[in-house]
């Protein structure tokens, strides 16, 4: 007897879902994550992190494209070209890119960092998309046709108006769409720069400002999904090809401190011409804005008749200087014309970043130091591309004025932990000597040109907290114990001057009470009762001598006075603090 | 900076430009009114679309700059054939730069940056290039043998070592074995002209061993090995080279030169002849079959010999060997009738006694004294050379002579 089968016949070919349906159920999927059974807000914050990171690598691939495209056929396909096009090319691409800016995209002139400060600090987040798209046009005409500006400031300020634009779009919080901003910046960054860590820790050190683990999450994963697909498109090598480094003889630091004092001396140079440039032109009267890119383009179309290497973004000269393919002099010279011509680049309000500018400078300050060493004491030294390496993480120092990300940029750019002794040092000086004599950091001066007041990075990290121990005061009362009579406590407080009395108990736990409060509860009834069956069952709040005044406030309510214990025990009171205490020794800490 | 506006609806500040609040749904046109979920579907797609626009242009961009690449890098060859290195170097980083990571591009590259008339500088250009190749694929026997072509050029023997090793061991793309031993052979030349002879003499020696039937290799081989090694070895290859091709020069004036070595004047002077015959231009073969006649000519102790021919040798050879002795003292101010210690006063006071008996017809009676005047010539040849340096012409011949009856040779 045959069995009927078991299962219905499966078709072999089994119908494909009809597009509607697929749509449909797609779309019912969405909703529901979205409505909050599975997916909260915080967790369509990531989702949408990884978007933007998509969005912004894609657009920084064809931005790059963009760029090299402009350029071959702007200059043609040849290492060199012929003098006229040196001149003509910058001239013309300055007078175009002035007419778009002004014109069409105001907005895209101006540090793409600061805006994107701007945006989160001052606008909610906001950034019009039409600067996304006018940041790609103006800059991409403006790199290609050889001023000397980088592509990474500009991919920034793209990742976070796609950021903007999205967080908008899907209505997020308005705390979340003015943190979706440097999302989006870090995402464009690392994909410009195919370096997420160094990415990351840009837009912390110098956009955030913290590190504000709800958003660093995001953070983390939309750089990683950008550079993702910059190198699926771009491919996986590093901008430049990394020499071998070894530190030959222990002297060579000398070299690398010499490399920091050059380094942070040309950072000087470079912002001090730029402050003092930029003002003044910006004064001029409005039409000169059509001509000053121009000029600019001119200008450095002159400097190219001798050192093309200046023109545009240069990261193919970087990588000859770290292969010695240059002498000493002629990197000395390179470095010095590319101060001039980014400053003439940048003061003209060209659209573009100052990133990729940093990094040609440093790099053949750098070489140019190493190839010193190396012709006076060539025992001394190895490869000048090691010094090019430091060069440009030392200029990132002394410029941007960012410590903590020209470490890691070197590090992570070189894959060589091994140096990052001498890039420590040579950082460290060139930064301490730009502090030094440079009081406000590039892009705070900026902003202010601008008159913008944006929250500086540098000097929030450099805040003097002002702790509980700056503030306390020693109680002047009897520390009383919650165990003691009503009776005999109440006389303890009247003999001391403190208004609120402490009490303590053999758990460690402090409790508080106003004398009035004491005097009020001190009936002849309960005059044999312990303080215990008196005082609120919730402990006192208590701060310890090391916590910032903030958190002591904070503590603090509308209590009197509050206990500060010991750390490493917590039945010793180290004394009080109180409100007047507080602001004064807020008024003390800004004297 | 225009003054800061609050928007009505929603609280926040309008930014810069904007007429109206960008927050508010109500002023944002079609997509403020879709759904999220809808509108994450159309970011989806949209996403979609980007990557296949994105592809399809860094595709294009790409082919247009292998475009340029190929065309650079056929214009550095056509350069390079035509002897203008400059500009081949200039197309080939040209060629570079659109294709940076073409490994056979770096190659050309480096191999033109070595190319002799380039300043010092371009070596350390072209080794960079060469590491970074080497650090993709450590087996590439091309890019080994540059480095150690570039190690060679500094005298840097480890380094040259090492890559030539690399050369030797490591991948080719086509004749492997032809490859390697030809890379062997440069290893050995430039171990030679370091002065690194036992090393040159162990790369040799394993080079011997698998040599093809090739008279060329086998007799540059056995010329090389003739260096550091001495003949007999020597010998073996250019037989065999000779069994392959009868009349090779090279072969020829190399068995010469052997023969010569091993003192064996006759079959020196027999091969060298053939050489010569075969090869006219041979001049150094040339002039020792000069040197190979002079002795054979000036032996007294030849087999074959009359007496009386064997005795006018010896005579004439003591003439000679006493003017050499003559032009010697004169050379070094030596007197050579006042008594003294100087072996050059010992030997003429010798040469004095035997001068009277040197004569054929007593020496064609005595054996026993042509014997003696034979070493006097031998000893007077010696100590001149070593008193005032290498002897030419016939005294060369005689102080051949004398070493080979010394049993010592060149």
């Amino acid at each position: 007897m045959n069995a009927a089968p078991l299962t219905p016949p499966v078709s072999p070919n089994p119908p494909l879902p009809s597009a509607p349906g697929f749509w449909a159920g797609l779309r019912k999927r969405l909703a529901w994550m979205q409505e909050g059974e599975q997916l909260k807000e915080a967790q369509l914050f990531l989702l949408l992190a990884m978007i933007i990171g998509l969005f912004s690598g894609l657009s920084v691939v064809l931005f790059r494209v963009a760029i090299d495209w402009t350029k071959l056929l702007a200059f043609g396909s040849g290492l060199t070209s012929p003098w006229t096009r040196l001149l003509l090319v910058p001239t013309v691409g300055g007078l175009v890119v002035a007419y778009l800016v002004i014109r069409f995209f105001p907005r895209a002139r101006g540090s793409g960092v600061n805006q994107t400060k701007a945006a989160v600090y001052i606008y909610d987040g906001y950034i019009p998309f039409n600067t996304v798209i006018g940041k790609f046009i103006t800059c991409a005409l403006a790199i290609g046709t050889g001023q000397s500006l980088g592509p990474e400031d500009p991919s920034l300020q793209m990742g976070a108006g796609i950021a903007s634009a999205l967080g908008r779009r899907l209505r997020f919080s308005r705390e979340k769409v003015r943190l979706i901003a440097p999302v989006g910046a870090a995402a464009g960054l690392a994909a410009a720069f195919n370096a997420p860590i160094s990415a990351v820790l840009f837009v912390i050190e110098e956009v955030i400002g913290n590190w504000n683990a709800g958003v660093l999450g995001a953070i983390v994963l939309s750089a990683v999904s950008s550079v993702i697909v910059s190198r699926w498109f771009l491919g996986d090598q590093a901008l430049f090809r990394i020499p071998v480094y070894h530190l030959v003889h222990p002297a060579e630091l000398l070299a690398y401190a010499a490399l920091g004092a050059a380094g942070g001396i040309s950072s000087l140079a470079f912002v001090k011409l730029i402050a003092y440039a930029r003002p003044r032109l910006k004064a001029l009267p409005r039409w000169t804005q059509y001509f000053q890119p121009a000029l600019a383009g001119l200008i450095i179309g002159v400097i190219g008749l001798w050192f093309p290497q200046v023109m545009g973004a240069g990261y193919g000269y970087i990588d000859q200087a770290m292969h010695d393919q240059f002498t000493w002099q002629i990197l000395a010279m390179l470095a010095m014309f590319k101060i001039l011509s980014t400053s003439v680049s940048f003061v003209s309000g060209t659209p573009g970043g100052m990133f990729a500018p940093t990094l040609f400078i440093g790099a053949m300050l750098g070489a140019a130091v190493g190839g010193i060493e190396h012709h006076f004491f060539p025992w001394l030294s190895g490869g000048v591309g090691a010094y090019a390496l430091v060069g440009m993480g030392t200029l990132f120092a002394g410029f941007l004025r960012v410590p903590l990300t020209s470490v890691f940029m070197v590090l992570e750019v070189s894959g060589n932990y091994s140096i990052i002794l001498p890039v420590m040092i040579s950082n460290t000086i060139a930064y301490l000597i730009s502090r030094q004599y440079q009081q406000t950091s590039l892009f705070d001066l900026l902003s202010r040109q601008d008159g913008m007041d944006l929250p500086s990075m540098e000097e929030r990290r450099e805040e003097v907290s002002v702790h509980v121990e700056d503030a306390m005061r020693e109680y002047q009362g009897t520390v009383l114990n919650i165990e003691d009579p009503l009776r005999w406590a109440l006389g303890r407080a009247e003999a001391s001057v403190e208004i609120f009395v402490i009490v303590e108990d053999d758990a460690g736990k402090w409790y508080g009470i106003r004398k009035d409060e004491l005097h009020r509860l001190a009936t002849p009834i309960r005059a044999g009762m312990t303080l215990r069956s008196l005082l609120p069952p919730e402990p006192l709040p208590h701060v310890h001598p090391d916590h910032v005044l903030e958190e002591a406030l904070r503590r603090l309510g509308d209590l009197p006075l509050l206990p500060v214990v010991n750390r490493a025990n917590f039945r010793k009171l180290e004394g009080v603090v109180g409100l007047q205490e507080i602001l004064q020794a807020y008024r003390h800490a800004h004297q | 900076m225009e003054p800061e506006r609050q928007c009505a609806r929603c609280g926040r500040k309008i930014p810069w430009g904007q007429e109206k609040c960008p927050f508010c749904p109500g002023h944002g046109g079609y997509f403020w009114s879709l759904r999220r979920d809808t509108f994450l579907l159309i970011i989806l797609v949209l996403l979609i679309f980007m990557f296949v626009v994105t592809g399809f242009v860094v595709r294009i961009y790409r082919d247009v700059e292998q475009g340029y690449a190929e065309e650079w890098y056929t214009r550095g060859e056509e350069d390079l054939r035509a002897g203008r290195t400059a500009a081949a170097l200039a197309d080939f980083r040209a060629a570079l730069s659109y294709s940076h990571d073409n490994q056979q591009y770096q190659l050309r590259l480096a191999q033109a940056l070595m190319a002799p008339g380039n300043p010092p500088a371009s070596g350390a250009e072209a080794r960079t290039y060469l590491l970074n190749l080497l650090d993709r694929e450590p087996g590439n026997a091309t890019v080994n043998l540059e480095l150690a072509r570039l190690a060679a050029r500094d005298q840097d023997v480890p380094d040259a070592q090492r890559f030539y090793h690399g050369a030797i061991y490591g991948q080719w793309d086509d004749d492997p074995v032809a490859r390697r031993r030809a890379a062997r052979l440069e290893l050995v030349e430039f171990l030679l002209d370091a002065g690194h002879k036992d090393s040159a003499r162990a790369e040799l020696i394993a080079l011997a061993a698998d040599l093809p039937p090739d008279p060329v290799l086998q007799t540059k081989v056995g010329t090389l090995l003739m260096q550091v090694k001495g003949c007999d070895d020597a010998l073996k290859l250019f037989r065999q080279a000779l069994l392959e091709e009868p009349n090779y020069p090279a072969a020829l004036a190399g068995s010469g030169e052997c023969h010569f070595q091993n003192g064996n004047y006759a079959q020196a002077a027999r091969y060298l002849a053939r050489a010569v015959q075969q090869d006219p231009q041979l001049t150094e073969a040339a002039a020792m079959l000069d040197k190979a006649q002079a002795v054979l000519n000036l032996d007294p102790f030849s087999r074959h010999l009359g007496n009386m021919e064997r005795a006018r040798r010896a005579a004439g050879d003591f003439t000679a060997a006493l003017t050499r002795l003559q032009s010697c003292a004169a050379q070094r101010g030596i007197d050579l009738k006042a008594a003294g210690i100087d072996p050059l006063q010992t030997l003429s006071l010798q040469a004095a006694a035997l001068e009277p008996r040197a004569q054929p017809q007593y020496l064609s009676r005595d054996s026993e004294l042509l014997s003696q005047v034979m070493d006097v010539v031998f000893e007077i040849e010696q100590t001149t050379a070593h008193a005032c340096g290498e002897p030419q012409g016939e005294d060369e011949a005689l102080w051949l002579l004398a070493r080979e009856q010394g049993g010592t040779h060149p």
